[in-house]
């Protein structure tokens, strides 16, 4: 009678509450040994039918896109030009290097079949093609520009995890398989900010985010055990998730042993000075986190300056006061021409002396499209290890081991 | 009625359903009732007997209540299974016969919460399987009440309020996770026009749980009304449910109003004492409010509250630095709010944090003033320089 859900994603259409209830009636009768009497021979069919597509399909597929796939693109002159061949990318009819084409994402629709198994990649498979997409792609410095890597790599990281779905991975696979792709996300997040949004939209960038954090988490809780890494995406997802009462409030629930953890506390101590509006406190103890870290933080680093300045226009609202440029600098962790800048766009005067007249009438709010955030990337991209290593660190570890 | 028939249960259930009895049929099918634990109904395949007394839908409805005998084993998982069955049946039928959806449904959110359990302690399934499932019934069951469209007399809109609450209660059992979902329940509810005529206490547990609600989005205006309404309202002698709003009304009004400190015979009469040392601590011990805060840590953690007694810090500090008022000056110098920031063990604190602190304060409100930052000191208005907390928005 159990029929071994595994994990339930939404994606996956749920029968009508109704059925399944009479199908455990069902069930419980053939358990009794009683004919149905209710139940047509038909309808017995179609229940086995049922049962048998209910079966989580298994991949079968040993190369990072099925063969298929990758004849079918070739012919229709559909390959990215990273899945090529090289040289021959500038022929009429490019090649398909079958060790570099990576299973393209396509929407579900009705009439296809998405649990063939020759078109599913199993999860150490899945797990190789994540591997590829960072190491190969997405961390080598030749290729550019990145926003071209990001759409590529964005699409077959996707397109995994749509196999994942359908094979219903779980447990410590899962688990491996979204900590790289949740750690590339994140880093996009700070590279591409700023990016035109044909290029790179945020909004969406963020949908996805979202949903591999929460899975990842999910998958933690279910698993139960302990997980070297979950730490770390406790951390980031904290981070990330700053205003989120949701998450704090998640992060209050976690065992004593990992919410006193460093990383889990040093990432409350930064929602608490959020919280409490305290972007001095914020800024300084944001100086202490690593640097995937920081890129998880940076999407909340513009609107926390622009807080200490519309508290400060008000604290140190005086015709007579002035407040030194480099102070301020120091207080915003930014150079003293980005600081100078900052106060200009939110209406602040700074003197020929170098001081800040802070006033409360005068305090604007910056336009959103003035707010260049890539400005001030400066003093974070200074943390910055080789990509490679900060994306699939958990890997370098365990191989190390 | 303990040990009446089979037969003699099922007639029953017919005059009832016949006369249109629909509480005692509600009874007849509910669990409290006492004819669950009568053996003489506990047959394996009640369906023929049900079949020749009863008409559709009510013969198989009424044979998978039988059915669900498994409860008597405390097989919850099995008896869920079944009651799962009564509640479809029952949502197909097109009469009004709401106390007997109200009893099936009561049934299977609390089977449902037991076979959770039940299949927790033997480490099976997905943590809130059961529940999840349970929601999905209980939704289309008030599917099935907000879009009836008779006259409002035996309107299925009646069982609307009550399905919600019990989606409202296991909601919040699965934690923050599925908060999102009430509100379409909630909206169903605040555009139907029979959201003041529903029963007292169907309106108790609404406010309760819209409260708790809007105080997770911190809407702490609302959740105060919500929260003030349900505590007002229930019924006096129902102590445990005002206890339980009162752990959630109790932070609300500290945080909104200076002025609205609970009592100590309030906190001893239903006995929450873990709020006595916050209450104290607001007055401007920082130290003691974090000391309460990890105390009792576990306590505020489970009911959800912890992060908004964090938020009682900031009308802590104002407390802390009016008591510098007491130097009779108006320029109070900035070393001495450090000196008792690092009395109250705050950690790592300086000059520029305390700024930044008492520029918040001034900027929400909490203190008139400006900072000089040449003269490190706090110049106040010389006219109400801590205004009370209860005229600020």
């Amino acid at each position: 009678m159990n029929r071994g859900r595994g994990t339930r994603r939404s994606c996956q259409s749920q029968r009508s509450a109704g059925s399944s209830g009479r199908q455990w009636r069902e069930d419980k009768k053939d358990q009794r040994q009683r004919p149905a009497p209710v139940v047509s021979a038909e309808e017995e069919k179609q229940k086995l039918g049922r049962k048998i597509t209910e079966a989580v399909p298994k991949g079968t597929c040993q190369t990072m896109c099925p063969v298929q796939e990758l004849q079918d693109r070739v012919a229709q002159n559909r390959l990215h030009h990273f899945e090529m061949v090289p040289g021959t990318e500038k022929d009429r009819r490019p090649k398909g290097d079958p060790l570099r084409a990576v299973k393209e994402y396509a929407r579900p629709a009705a009439g296809k079949d998405a649990t063939n198994p020759t078109d599913l990649r199993p999860p150490a498979v899945l797990l190789k093609t994540v591997h590829y997409l960072i190491n190969e792609i997405a961390a080598t410095p030749s290729r550019h520009p990145w926003t071209e890597v990001y759409g590529f790599v964005f699409d077959r990281l996707r397109s995994v995890k749509q196999d994942m779905i359908i094979q219903r991975v779980s447990g410590s696979e899962c688990a491996a398989l979204l900590e790289p792709i949740v750690r590339f996300l994140i880093y996009a997040s700070y590279r591409l900010c700023g990016e035109p949004l044909r290029l790179y939209d945020p909004r969406i960038n963020d949908t996805h985010l979202q949903e591999y954090l929460s899975w990842l988490l999910d998958c933690y809780t279910a698993d139960g055990g302990p997980n070297p890494n979950q730490e770390e995406f406790q951390a980031l997802g904290l981070l990330y998730n700053l205003d989120s009462m949701r998450a704090r409030q998640h992060a209050m629930e976690l065992p004593q042993q990992l919410r006193t953890s460093s990383s889990v506390t040093l990432a409350m101590s930064i929602g608490q000075a959020f919280l409490e509006r305290n972007p001095v406190r914020l800024l300084r103890l944001a100086g202490g986190l690593s640097f995937l870290q920081t890129c998880a933080l940076h999407r909340h680093l513009v609107a926390c300056r622009r807080d200490l300045l519309l508290i400060y226009s008000h604290g140190f609202s005086s015709r007579n006061c002035r407040f030194p440029l480099d102070r301020l600098a120091r207080l915003l962790h930014l150079d003293s021409a980005l600081a100078a800048q900052l106060c200009q766009l939110c209406g602040l005067r700074v003197d020929l002396e170098n001081q800040v007249l802070f006033s409360k009438s005068a305090f604007v709010e910056p336009k959103q499209t003035s707010l260049d955030c890539k400005l001030y990337h400066r003093k974070i991209s200074e943390k910055q290890t080789s990509l490679s290593r900060l994306l699939l660190r958990g890997l370098h570890e365990t191989n190390t081991d | 009625m303990a040990h009446i028939t089979i037969n003699q249960y099922l007639q029953q259930i017919y005059e009832a359903i016949d006369n249109h009895e629909g509480s005692f049929c509600a009874e007849l099918l509910s669990f409290k009732h006492p004819h669950v634990a009568n053996p003489r109904l506990q047959l394996a395949n009640p369906e023929d007997k049900c079949q020749q007394i009863l008409e559709p839908p009510y013969d198989e409805m009424v044979a998978a209540h039988l059915c669900t005998y498994a409860v008597a084993n405390h097989d919850f998982v099995e008896a869920y299974k079944f009651q799962t069955l009564v509640v479809a049946f029952q949502s197909h039928k097109e009469e009004n016969a709401l106390p007997i959806m109200s009893a099936v449904t009561l049934d299977l959110r609390i089977f449902a919460n037991n076979a959770e359990q039940q299949l927790q302690k033997k480490g099976k399934g997905h943590p809130g399987e059961m529940l999840e499932k349970a929601a999905e019934q209980l939704m289309s069951c008030f599917r099935v009440c907000a879009s009836d469209r008779a006259g409002i007399d035996d309107s299925k809109k009646w069982g609307m309020m009550f399905l919600s609450n019990q989606l409202f209660k296991i909601y919040f059992k699965l934690q923050i996770n599925k908060l999102h979902l009430c509100k379409p329940l909630i909206r169903a509810i605040d555009s139907s026009n029979l959201k003041n005529d529903y029963s007292q206490a169907q309106k108790v547990t609404y406010k309760y749980y819209v409260g708790r609600k809007a105080m997770f989005d911190s809407d702490f205006k609302p959740a105060e009304e919500f929260l003030s309404f349900a505590f007002h309202h229930c019924h006096r002698s129902s102590q445990k449910n005002k206890r339980m709003i009162l752990i959630y009304l109790l932070p609300v009004k500290m945080l909104l109003f200076q002025g609205h400190m609970p009592t100590h015979q309030l906190l001893r009469k239903y006995d929450l004492m873990q709020f006595s040392d916050v209450t104290k601590a607001v007055e401007g011990n920082l130290l003691l409010l974090n000391e309460a805060l990890s105390k009792h840590e576990t306590f505020f953690i489970r009911c959800g509250i912890f992060l908004i007694l964090e938020k009682l810090k900031i009308i802590t500090y104002r407390n802390l630095f009016k008591k510098y008022l007491l130097l009779k000056t108006h320029q109070l110098p900035l070393d001495a709010f450090l000196v008792s920031l690092k009395m109250m063990q705050v950690e790592d604190v300086d000059l520029d944090e305390v700024q930044c602190i008492l520029a918040n304060l001034i900027y929400m409100g909490h203190i008139k003033g400006y900072i000089s930052h040449q003269h490190q000191k706090l110049v106040v208005s010389k006219q109400n320089p801590f205004p009370p907390l209860s005229c600020l928005s």
